[in-house]
């Protein structure tokens, strides 16, 4: 495929600056630099909007508190009391995986969350996170996570390394759901877009009018798969307190 | 006071038309069916992958060339469909 103009030469890792250290490439690329913005965009955002501290907030104001309230009250829902305290890493998290969808939402600006590496180092955060938490929880006792009551015990052989392969199968779902949603939707965009010089006369237009569409479907999407990123941490937190 | 309560049939009209409105796109969110459909299949693709990865691993380490990748891999559908049915009893319980 020409590399000039492939559709998925948008994923490219261009290095801003090569650094290397210890024989390791730590350059800072396009990606570091989509999540530098991304970090600053958040950072700039809720202590800008929230500094006013108005009973009465402002639209903008009114904005982080809806975005604090929604992850609050997905923690309490899905954890319980205990929940409040993995408020700051479920938020960041959230925040993280959301801005850096809809930066990526900006045309020639680089999705750091649609390169699997990005996506499976968040998702392995917070499953060894979590297989601690449970450790911590529970001591010894988590393995008995593994272990279904009530089933005959000749089943259990077979059942266990089921239950095993299903635990660690957990980070996998959890990123390459996010990756592949970004990539896929990144891919369909520059394709059609593709499709509207190439095409004769005017007929450009439909591509271009579907691609309008598209757009407000990927902003759904990146802020649908930002929250089931959230809803999933929740989710194995509580498998982490509560066993079965 | 006549005035008063027209306007405020008015306003009763609008909030019906409203919620009417609310609960079309209700149902447009449940037609949604590709990305339930991507939720699915990454579920049964993940545990698939860790399967066949332990099960090259123990391949590798007790040299049994095919008995683990068939047997893990066995293991691993049989574990993706147990997430498929976890995640479809969850979102069973949302509705």
């Amino acid at each position: 495929m020409a590399a000039k103009d492939s559709p998925l030469k948008q994923f490219e890792i261009d290095p801003i600056s090569n650094i290397e250290l210890g024989g390791y490439n730590i350059s800072f690329t396009n990606s570091s630099f989509a999540m530098l913005i991304t970090v600053l965009v958040i950072t700039l955002f809720l202590t800008l909007t929230v500094n006013t501290r108005s009973i009465i907030p402002t639209r903008m104001q009114l904005i982080s508190e809806l975005m604090y309230n929604f992850i609050a009250q997905l923690l309490s829902d899905t954890v319980g009391d205990n929940g409040k305290k993995y408020f700051p890493f479920v938020f960041s998290l959230f925040m993280f995986v959301l801005i850096g969808n809809m930066v990526g939402m900006i045309p020639y600006q680089f999705t750091f969350t649609s390169h699997i590496i990005v996506t499976f180092a968040l998702a392995s955060v917070v499953f060894i996170g979590v297989t601690i938490l449970g450790f911590i929880n529970h001591g010894i006792k988590f393995f008995t996570f593994f272990y279904i009551p009530g089933v005959p015990f000749y089943m259990h052989p077979l059942l266990i390394p089921i239950e095993v392969i299903s635990y660690l199968s957990r980070p996998i779902s959890l990123s390459v759901r996010l990756f592949a949603n970004m990539l896929a939707g990144h891919t369909l965009l520059k394709v059609f877009a593709g499709f509207v010089v190439s095409m004769p006369f005017f007929t450009g237009v439909f591509p271009l009018a579907f691609i309008v569409a598209l757009t407000g479907l990927e902003i759904l999407i990146a802020f649908l798969q930002a929250y089931v990123f959230a809803i999933l941490t929740c989710l194995y937190i509580n498998d982490a307190y509560h066993l079965h | 006071m006549n005035y008063k309560n027209k306007n405020l049939q008015e306003l009763n009209k609008k909030i019906d038309g409203l919620k009417k409105l609310e609960k079309k796109n209700e149902n447009k969110n449940k037609v949604n069916g590709a990305s339930f459909g991507f939720k699915i299949s990454t579920e049964i693709i993940a545990a698939l992958v860790v399967g066949v990865g332990i099960g090259l691993i123990v391949d590798n380490y007790f040299n049994s060339k095919p008995i683990g990748l068939i047997i893990f891999f066995i293991f691993g559908a049989l574990a993706g469909f147990l997430n498929v049915y976890r995640v479809m009893r969850r979102i069973e319980k949302q509705r």
